[in-house]
């Protein structure tokens, strides 16, 4: 992360003292106040699906999300505790649902839960799994896009929804592979 | 679409009645729940300004204009349209920054334009992948990420081409 934050930021400096310096500190205050409202919408958006998220685990419902996605996690989660397979299947249920701001919140708290068991500073393969499983999005239904390109005039606003599916569901599945197959090369050739 | 927004309301519906017939406090519940809300955003606060800084850098430097017509040329070779560089480029790193870019290409291109519904496959199919993996690391000590980004990065490139050419055929 450290050295690709630098490649971001040196060779945009100087970029910057070449050719407009006097934007620099146009595009830093930018970036802290866009940084802050967006903690601010994000800090009201996870109150919302926590407080829910509350009442999912108060209701025991938690535990049957769980066990009705455990084919899945249990195969792509070995080794983790109950607690954090039970936190990755609401994760997971959320994002497919198109409800990726409640995932969030909750994918942070599986997180915590595989750290908790964890020694080293390096990542472990469920970690990697569920960031992985995150980043390439498991959302079935675009709805903010969908809604945002009706806004802007579509007259087949939907007429994404079918491409959306395939794409995210191949590069999902691509990672998956990936991160199994990563997993194994690493653990062949030992840790570098 | 009027199935899709009713996902969220029914749910919550569903899931309040099935508490409140369990007989549990559902008031103190919840607020229980909230409370955990404001230090989880303390936590992510240093990282989201951290990787703000640098995009707010890149993009208005414009170094990234530069970056994405360099890319140009590549990507029409793997049947990218190269009007969706910036788009590709920002992606990863900011949903705020890829969503303008985004409102930008429909407004410019017309909603129903081949390069719109390119770019809204790749929207609607992708994530912001070193977002997710800094937000989610942030909560563990871990240091060493291993193959996270990369592969999440392949992953999500190979469906950003398989969008442009699904766009085609459909």
């Amino acid at each position: 992360m450290q050295k690709l934050w630098l490649v971001l930021v040196i060779p945009s400096l100087i970029f910057m003292i070449i050719n407009s310096p006097q934007n620099s500190i146009l595009a830093l205050t930018q970036a802290g106040s866009d940084g802050v409202s967006l903690i601010i919408k994000l800090a009201g958006i996870y109150s919302i699906w926590l407080g829910f998220l509350a009442l999912i685990e108060k209701s025991g419902l938690d535990n049957k999300i769980a066990s009705f996605l455990s084919p899945i996690v249990d195969k792509l989660f070995k080794n983790t505790s109950k607690e954090a397979k039970k936190y990755i299947s609401l994760n997971i249920s959320a994002n497919m649902l198109g409800m990726g701001n409640a995932g969030t919140p909750i994918g942070l708290k599986a997180m915590k839960e595989l750290n908790k068991d964890h020694k080293s500073n390096i990542a472990s393969l469920p970690m990697i799994m569920l960031v992985v499983l995150n980043a390439t999005s498991l959302q079935l239904l675009p709805t903010t896009i969908i809604s945002l390109r009706e806004v802007a005039g579509s007259l087949s606003s939907t007429d994404i929804i079918l491409p959306s599916i395939i794409a995210t569901t191949v590069s999902t599945l691509l990672g998956i592979v990936l991160v199994k197959l990563c997993h194994k090369w690493k653990k062949h050739y030992g840790t570098q | 679409m009027v199935l899709s927004s009713l996902i969220t309301p029914i749910l919550i519906a569903s899931l309040l009645i099935y508490c409140a017939i369990k007989r549990i406090n559902c008031y103190a519940t919840f607020c229980g729940g909230v409370k955990n809300a404001l230090s989880l955003c303390l936590e992510l606060f240093p990282f989201i300004i951290t990787i703000f800084v640098a995009i707010s850098l890149f993009r208005i430097s414009g170094l990234c204009n530069i970056v994405s017509n360099l890319c140009a040329p590549i990507l029409s070779l793997v049947g990218i349209p190269p009007e969706l560089c910036e788009l590709i480029i920002i992606r990863p790193f900011s949903g705020s920054g890829s969503l303008s870019i985004y409102e930008n290409l429909l407004s410019t291109y017309g909603a129903d334009s081949y390069i719109s519904r390119c770019a809204s496959v790749i929207m609607g199919s992708s994530e912001t992948v070193f977002y997710v993996a800094t937000i989610y690391f942030a909560q563990t000590k871990v240091k060493r990420l291993l193959y996270a980004i990369p592969v999440g990065l392949i992953a999500t490139y190979t469906g950003t081409i398989l969008s442009c050419w699904l766009c085609r055929i459909m």
